[in-house]
């Protein structure tokens, strides 16, 4: 029987992919047979990553997206290593809550440092002609903090805004080039980042009470988004470019 | 820093008047001491201490000098 969602042999790029989400994205595409080159920070996670994919061909780079300036130099050395790639998803990212007062220009800075210049400079650097294949397509994390509006948020939604309508304005761009870009909107998915939004506010407080009623269908499992990730990124989504598809168990619902 | 200039600190990052707190006030006394005052002093004691305050340590606060004992 043929699946819809078929990768074999696409090469993939995955920014974030030592915990959370891009782990979880990594370990689905091999499973329908991408090699994917796995990139964040943290190498010796990277490498435990790769000890849990399918296949073979896979890769990894340690790669500081903070540091815009050298994410060109890490593409290059992506490509020289592994060819042109079939697709990335960016899923490096930062998820702070700050009140108001103490979101100071150089607070908003870090937190687009990571997640858009970065984001923006990395999708810059693969759309550049060698780079890529035709028919690439790219997947940014994005989240519901895109089009919610939350205490403390400003500057956690407004860069996955800011991710959102780039992704908009690329589709268009890049269209003509045959490439397409989307991003995926997660509510609340049980990562780390849960992790630590649940040592801040507490299981039994009012902020997650808040948080289960609203999300109706419970805490996102990674694999509900990088199930979404794999459907974008393969050939049966090839008539979709441009949007942000919510994966968020009903919340933007309420 | 000296205990007044702790004080101040947490004055500021609670946007309280100057002069409104004292080692001695109770938590629960102050109006404006609620979820986002608790988000702000998390952020504060990491921009200033460089320290990670948990929920448990925020819940385990009841006085301002349970606040300035964390600040160091
Ligand atoms: N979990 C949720 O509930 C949720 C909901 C909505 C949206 N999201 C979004 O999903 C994405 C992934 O989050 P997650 O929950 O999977 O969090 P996570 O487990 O903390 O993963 C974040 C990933 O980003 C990488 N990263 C962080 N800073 C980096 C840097 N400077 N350079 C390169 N890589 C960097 C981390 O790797 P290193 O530390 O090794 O560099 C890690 O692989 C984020 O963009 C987040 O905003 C998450």
């Amino acid at each position: 029987m043929k699946s819809i969602i078929d990768l074999t042999d696409k090469r993939i790029l995955i920014i974030g992919a030592s915990s959370g989400i891009g782990k979880q994205c990594a370990i689905t595409l091999s499973q329908v047979g991408a090699k994917v080159i796995l990139a964040a920070r943290r190498e010796d996670k990277l490498r435990e990553v790769l000890e849990l994919l399918e296949g073979d061909g896979h890769g990894i780079k340690a790669m500081d997206v903070q540091d815009t300036e050298n994410i060109e130099k890490c593409v290059k050395e992506i490509i020289n290593e592994f060819g042109a790639l079939d697709g990335m998803v960016y899923s490096a990212g930062v998820g702070t809550a700050i009140p108001l007062l103490q979101t100071k220009p150089e607070k908003i800075k870090q937190v687009f440092d990571i997640n858009f210049f970065g984001f923006t400079e990395a999708v810059r650097q693969i759309c550049r002609r060698g780079r890529y294949n035709p028919g690439m397509r790219i997947v940014g994390i994005s989240s519901v903090a895109s089009i919610r509006g939350d205490k403390s948020k400003t500057a956690y939604s407004s860069s996955k805004s800011a991710m959102d309508s780039a992704i908009r304005c690329i589709a268009r761009e890049m269209a003509d080039k045959d490439i397409c870009i989307n991003s995926v909107a997660p509510s609340m998915t049980a990562t780390e980042l849960y992790d630590r939004y649940i040592e801040k506010y507490g299981e039994d407080s009012d902020t997650n009470q808040d948080l289960l009623k609203r999300q109706y269908l419970g805490i996102a499992k990674t694999d509900d988004i990088a199930n979404a990730v794999a459907f974008l990124l393969s050939p049966a989504a090839r008539f979709i470019t441009g949007i942000t598809l919510p994966v968020d168990g009903g919340l933007t619902t309420c | 820093m000296t205990e007044q200039e702790k004080i101040a600190l947490i004055e500021e990052t609670l946007d309280l008047d100057e002069g409104t707190l004292t080692a001695d006030t109770v938590l629960d006394d102050v109006d404006e001491y609620d979820s986002m005052a608790k988000l702000s002093l998390i952020v504060m004691m990491d921009d200033e201490f460089g320290k990670k305050l948990t929920g448990d340590v925020i819940k385990g606060f009841k006085t301002v000098g349970d606040i300035l004992a964390e600040m160091e």
